[in-house]
């Protein structure tokens, strides 16, 4: 059972001149689905291809199961690899692309057409076994390649961007089942994307990575939850960001910020009294976090406790029901704009130009210093 | 002002047909989405819109003049299409720019739009980049600008897949900049925008027309095809959904019918709307039935027709525990998986009566809640508002698979 530990690991290429991955150490553990997650350049495929074996660390260690595979080539590294255009081989036949991995390295026949029958029953293409590629779509081909990936008997699966070359509506579709088949397997799977969506949706743990560096690394709930960088708070979902400073420390680890030019005063926590009187500071909250509630709301007769509740009042700009959910376009009265998302059924009575109440809980107000260059840290690139 | 209108436009490709007999039209000002999967005939059509391509029958009307014969040039439109046509020995900003030379646009407004576009695509500090030094994303983005350069002279944008190749979070971003900008006032533009992606054609959206191979499925607000899908193919496209087959047992039945029928198997209950009308099925779980709402296209379902009902699964609820609810459709099942999204929190659940066992999909906010208590192998409880339930003339094994499959 694979237990994957990269220790300072950097790599460099063109004899030093671009350092890709940056003196990074994860692990992953046995049984996990794990993401590499980032923009484009930031080192997450070289990341995948030092696990995987098809580029050495140019310091550090790679572990699989404690020792070091410095020595061990990637056919003997117990990984079945998945890439985004499948490498499918189209002059050879559905059953042949699947045993051609398996015949190289000198399996019994038996052995050859139990563990490629089982591989193509799985993803759900045995019949058409004698057919040639040609007959799949998109989705077909990389079912295939599934079925090649696991028809070795890796415990571990390799994936650069595998739903990459799916349409969007497929690629939804196909991730759960790809999802499933690696739970139900029991396999270790290690996937790379820059679709932070999909890496929502499938994995166990993201580690979210930006220049060479992980940012931050747990589970898609830790990180949703607990971003621990603008960067990531805005990679993750969608945020809005307001900048302010600290007006007053409050008791209780407390305090009172006051969104910039004359915006609204909000209390939020303070955790670990990180923040002083008159830091700068951008705050961050989820769209789905925010409330809204009409002007004339009885709070008193509600059966909910809105006592941790920071309450301000914005004009709505517009909103637009896009299926799953409703979203509204707000404005503080400085100008700043942030966004609310609701699910679709949300049943509400706001017109544009309205005046609304908005309410954020103080527990989903997370507070950032100041960054010296904030596009920089929203920019997703 | 722009209108245009298509008449029966048919193309075909060797013996393939493309299009067959489109014809519809899109408003002056609109902000006109074509949505459909690759190979649906999106780019063609839009192709021939643009005069970039010609149909081998049929009409393309602009403001009720027939321009079918037209050049791109003639048109006066904006377009940018899926390779981006950057020309490589100009800079950023010369690629921009360049149709304000073919405009003659003086040197100031030519920097002042320059500005707005770059800074409306993040693509502000670039200026000196040559198109071979951008990533994939960032080229598509300057495409894009070009096509927004031509605004004042044209009032009708062409995009194509216009934020394919971005990254999600910059996506969604933009995609709210191309809406506000398009009904900016001072613009007056009319768009059509073609894309594979469902959440982006309602997200800016005034109409909807929904492609498959060749055909228009459906042309509707957000709103009409998310909830009042004409075929299963729009209903699937929009969203996960739940599928169950079943026999129609009543049409239009009476309050009282419902009540009675319920109170006599003590099974279910369907609350029923003051405008609509509702349909009684069976779907062979537990004998239940359930009512719905008729929608538009479902008025040829009769009694004792084949059926399939299709339930989104961001409109399944869930509740914990196994009593069945008398005021909607309801089902007792246990919870297979479940995966945190975000957003939302998916579930397999699966349902299981004698031997009948059935899968579904179920989406619903994330909350505290949700988090702590609702876990694999819980007893669950899931239910719909018969509101929310779609019925469909069944359409023959063979279709639905097609359709779910995707293939």
């Amino acid at each position: 059972m694979p237990e994957i530990e990269l220790i300072n690991v950097t790599k460099t290429f063109n004899e030093g001149k671009v350092l890709a991955v940056d003196n990074i150490s994860l692990k992953i553990e046995d049984g996990d689905y794990v993401f590499l997650l980032g923009p484009t350049g930031c080192g997450k495929t070289t990341t995948l291809r030092m696990i995987a074996g098809l580029e050495m660390p140019t310091k550090g260690k790679v572990l699989i199961n404690g020792k070091n595979v410095e020595a061990i080539p990637p056919e003997d590294r117990d990984m079945g690899f998945i890439f985004q255009h499948f490498e499918i081989f189209n002059h050879l036949t559905v059953w042949e692309n699947v045993t051609f991995g398996l015949e190289m390295r000198g399996f019994e026949d038996d052995y050859i057409i139990q563990q490629a029958e089982k591989a193509l029953k799985t993803v759900g293409i045995l019949e058409y076994a004698d057919e040639y590629p040609s007959v799949f779509a998109n989705p077909g081909l990389q079912k295939l390649a599934i079925a090649r990936a696991i028809a070795t008997g890796a415990n571990t699966l390799i994936m650069d961007e595998p739903l990459g070359s799916l349409d969007p509506k497929v690629s939804k579709v196909f991730r759960h089942e790809l999802r499933n088949l690696v739970k139900d397997l029991g396999l270790t799977a290690v996937h790379v994307t820059h679709n932070q969506e999909q890496a929502m949706a499938i994995a166990d743990k993201i580690i979210i990575m930006r220049n060479g560096k992980i940012l931050q690394m747990g589970t898609p709930y830790a990180l949703y939850e607990n971003p621990n960088s603008i960067f990531v708070a805005n990679f993750l979902g969608e945020t809005n960001f307001l900048q302010g400073f600290v007006l007053r420390l409050l008791d209780h680890d407390l305090m009172e910020i006051w969104i910039r030019l004359g915006g609204p005063k909000i209390i939020c926590k303070n955790p670990g009294l990180k923040f002083n009187l008159d830091n700068n500071i951008v705050i961050a909250f989820r769209y789905e976090d925010v409330y809204l509630f009409p002007m004339d709301y009885d709070f008193k007769n509600s059966l909910y406790d809105w006592s941790e509740m920071e309450f301000f009042t914005v004009t709505l700009e517009s909103s637009r029901f896009i299926g799953e959910t409703k979203r509204f376009y707000l404005r503080l009265e400085n100008g700043d704009k942030f966004t609310s998302v609701k699910p679709g059924t949300f049943e509400e009575n706001f017109f544009s130009g309205n005046q609304i109440l908005v309410g954020v809980h103080q527990n989903d107000i997370h507070v950032f210093k100041a960054p010296s260059d904030l596009l920089y840290e929203l920019s997703l690139s | 002002m722009v209108e245009i209108e298509l008449k029966n436009i048919t193309k075909t490709y060797g013996k393939t047909p493309v299009l067959k007999d489109i014809s519809f039209v899109i408003k002056d000002e609109e902000y006109f989405i074509i949505l459909g999967p690759t190979g649906a005939g999106k780019t063609t059509l839009l192709k021939i819109m643009a005069g970039l391509e010609h149909p081998d029958s049929g009409k393309v009307l602009f403001d009720g003049k027939d321009v079918t014969a037209k050049s791109p040039g003639e048109r006066n439109l904006g377009f940018m299409f899926e390779n981006y046509a950057l020309f490589p020995h100009m800079n950023l900003v010369e690629n921009v720019a360049y149709s304000s030379r073919v405009h003659a646009r003086n040197k100031e407004m030519t920097n002042a739009l320059v500005n707005q576009v770059l800074m409306m695509t993040l693509l502000t500090g670039r200026d000196n980049a040559f198109p071979e030094e951008l990533s994939g994303g960032m080229k598509q983005r300057v495409a894009l600008c070009r096509a927004l350069m031509n605004l004042e002279q044209t009032k009708l944008l062409i995009l194509d897949e216009p934020l394919k190749a971005l990254d999600a979070g910059l996506r969604m971003n933009l995609r709210q900049e191309l809406l506000l900008m398009a009904k900016s006032k001072e613009l007056d533009l009319t768009v059509i925008h073609v894309t594979n992606e469902e959440q982006e054609a309602m997200m800016v959206a005034d109409r909807i027309a929904v492609m498959n191979q060749g055909e228009i499925i459906q042309i509707g607000s957000p709103h009409e095809i998310y909830y009042h899908p004409k075929e299963l193919f729009v209903a699937n496209f929009l969203s996960e959904i739940n599928y169950f087959e079943g026999i129609c047992i009543k049409n239009e039945t009476p309050l009282w019918d419902i009540h009675q029928k319920s109170e006599q198997k003590d099974k279910f209950y369907a609350e029923i709307h003051e405008h609509s009308s509702p349909l009684l099925l069976d779907i062979g779980f537990n004998n239940q039935f359930a009512a719905y709402v008729k929608n538009d296209f479902n008025d040829q379902i009769h009694h004792g027709d084949k059926i399939l009902l299709v339930v989104r699964a961001n409109h399944m609820k869930i509740r914990l525990g196994n009593r069945l609810s008398r005021k909607s459709n309801s089902f007792i099942g246990k919870i297979l998986r479940r995966k945190f999204m975000g957003v939302f929190y998916r579930f397999e659940v699966i349902i299981r009566v004698k031997s009948k066992e059935k899968k579904i999909i179920i989406t619903i906010p994330a909350t505290t809640e949700i988090h702590n208590r609702f876990l694999e192998d819980s007893e669950v409880t899931v239910y719909f508002p018969k509101e929310l339930g779609i019925v469909f003339k069944y359409p023959g094994e063979q279709i639905i698979q097609d359709i779910l499959k995707l293939e």
